[in-house]
């Protein structure tokens, strides 16, 4: 099956209702491409899960497109303030803020890459997050009858990871910080991959010990240059400051319909540069 | 004491801070976490060559921090660093009891050492939802020291009761625009006031009593510390917050 697709495509198999999880951190190589196509596609009640999150989940909590939020932290980074979408879409009520500690996001994905329902986590042992969340658990250990704490699994019924090389096949090659990106690849049940470069399959055989996600994990693959854009991408961009700064003021569904409209033609240029 | 133009509260808090490091001690920042990035390369530079500088991006001992204006996550740290040693794996040294010092942050804190960072209001219908304790919840527990830096000191911050306790315990330290505290036998203790400040100014702008055996006053910036942080920060990241 061909995995090569359009980003429209590619968000198409993703439901109303589904456990989507992004890769990147903060303000750094986040798919952002791919989350606005999921805006432009409208998608319903999705429920999100990333460690840190910024205009990824603030973008889809803006376009209504989010039910819940399971993350560790979610903001902007000092310079570009709060994620005031998110917290408005909180504060009234039709979004779940389920807060984790960033190390229990990623404790509930490795037990979703291991198959298992819950994960022993170290360290949350107190405070009123234990108290509040159902995902927590403190049970005793039935070895030693010491208490620990469970996290429940996450299992992302889809996962979005944006890179710099990808090849036709799936095989991707993280340049810089991977952040959870290899994880995630693991604990999701569906792949895309939104790539800076579709690179030939003889090159990526080169660099074999170098591929991070390989390719049979990968159900989509989609050639996206600029796809992380506005957040940074290592050793193609930096953060594009105007448009982050532009969204964050944005008051009205019609401003970020334009915001929307305004990335159409380089969201979509992929498709028509082919393999490069 | 009135100001001096030599340095400014974000330079007293920057070396307050680097002070508290040790050599050899391996000391780790988030984001939104430019103060203590600053502290830990001005530790590094000056008393604690050895110190191990970790990040979320996971370079460990970054050769430079000069391009990192809007984020202390950014490629850079990985890219003029020695090693790759990722967020995850930094939790489980955590875990394992080998992190020496972690720097997080919060928005409220009370006198009997818990920590929000989580909402005002109601977990489930906040009145502000604020950005969430990344790390905290599970670093402050476990990190041998956890030192929390916050650049504002007013009754909101300190408060007599937080709204949310997103952890507690084991903190070590908080450092503010006005002081020091030490967190010790359960309680928040005035550790140091900085001589910017005065008693009267942390009580006037803290919702609880004080609790202090004798008074002290922090350490100045020496022209040593603010010559090297011209070096290291020429473009002055540890004043973003301010």
């Amino acid at each position: 099956m061909k995995k090569l697709k359009s980003l429209k495509d590619a968000i198409q198999i993703i439901n109303d209702g589904d456990m989507v999880s992004f890769g990147g951190n903060v303000l750094h190589r986040a798919p952002m491409a791919a989350v606005r196509e999921i805006a432009r596609q409208n998608k319903k009640n999705l429920r999100l899960v990333k460690t840190a999150g910024a205009q990824d989940i603030d973008l889809l909590c803006a376009m209504g497109c989010v039910e819940s939020v399971d993350a560790g932290f979610v903001s902007y980074e000092s310079k570009y303030g709060l994620a005031n979408h998110y917290r408005k879409g909180v504060q009234s009520g039709t979004i779940k803020g389920n807060e984790h500690a960033c190390y229990t996001v990623i404790c509930a994905l490795r037990g979703a890459s291991m198959n298992v329902p819950f994960m022993p986590v170290k360290g949350l042992n107190a405070g009123d997050l234990l108290v509040e969340n159902d995902y927590f658990v403190v049970v005793e250990d039935p070895f030693s009858g010491e208490p620990v704490t469970l996290v429940k699994s996450l299992v992302p019924d889809v996962a979005i990871i944006h890179v710099q090389e990808c090849d036709e096949k799936g095989n991707a090659i993280i340049y810089g910080p991977k952040f959870e990106d290899t994880l995630l690849s693991r604990a999701a049940k569906k792949v895309i991959i939104t790539a800076e470069q579709i690179v030939p399959e003889t090159k990526t055989k080169l660099n074999a010990e170098r591929v991070d996600i390989p390719g049979f994990l990968v159900d989509s693959v989609v050639h996206v240059p600029k796809g992380a854009a506005p957040s940074s991408c290592y050793k193609k961009y930096d953060i594009d400051d105007k448009s982050i700064s532009s969204f964050i003021g944005m008051k009205t569904k019609e401003e970020m319909l334009a915001y929307l409209k305004s990335y159409e033609v380089k969201d979509y240029i992929g498709e028509r540069m082919g393999r490069r | 004491m009135t100001n001096n133009t030599d340095y400014r509260i974000s330079d007293i808090m920057t070396c307050a801070i680097s002070n508290m490091l040790q050599d050899n001690e391996t000391v780790f920042h988030g984001v939104s976490s430019h103060l203590p990035m600053v502290a830990m390369k001005l530790a590094k530079s000056m008393h604690a060559p050895d110190l191990v500088h970790l990040n979320i991006p996971g370079g460990v001992n970054p050769g430079s921090i000069q391009h990192s204006s809007y984020s202390s996550a950014g490629a850079e740290l990985l890219g003029t660093g020695e090693a790759y040693f990722p967020l995850q794996e930094v939790f489980d040294l955590s875990m394992r009891g080998k992190l020496d010092v972690a720097f997080l942050g919060g928005i409220q804190f009370d006198i009997n050492g818990n920590v929000n960072a989580s909402v005002i209001g109601n977990y489930h219908k906040p009145k502000v939802r604020l950005p969430g304790g990344a790390g905290s919840a599970v670093l402050i527990p476990t990190a041998k020291k956890a030192i929390i830096w916050r650049t504002k000191h007013d009754k909101r911050t300190f408060v007599e009761k937080v709204d949310f306790t997103t952890t507690r315990g084991n903190l070590w330290r908080i450092v503010t625009p006005l002081c020091v505290f030490e967190f010790r036998h359960g309680k928040l203790h005035l550790e140091s006031i900085h001589p910017t400040s005065s008693l009267e100014e942390v009580q006037e702008n803290t919702g609880f009593e004080l609790i202090y055996d004798k008074l002290k006053y922090t350490s100045l910036p020496t022209k040593q510390e603010l010559q090297m942080l011209k070096k290291i920060d020429p473009h002055d990241y540890r004043s973003i917050e301010f």
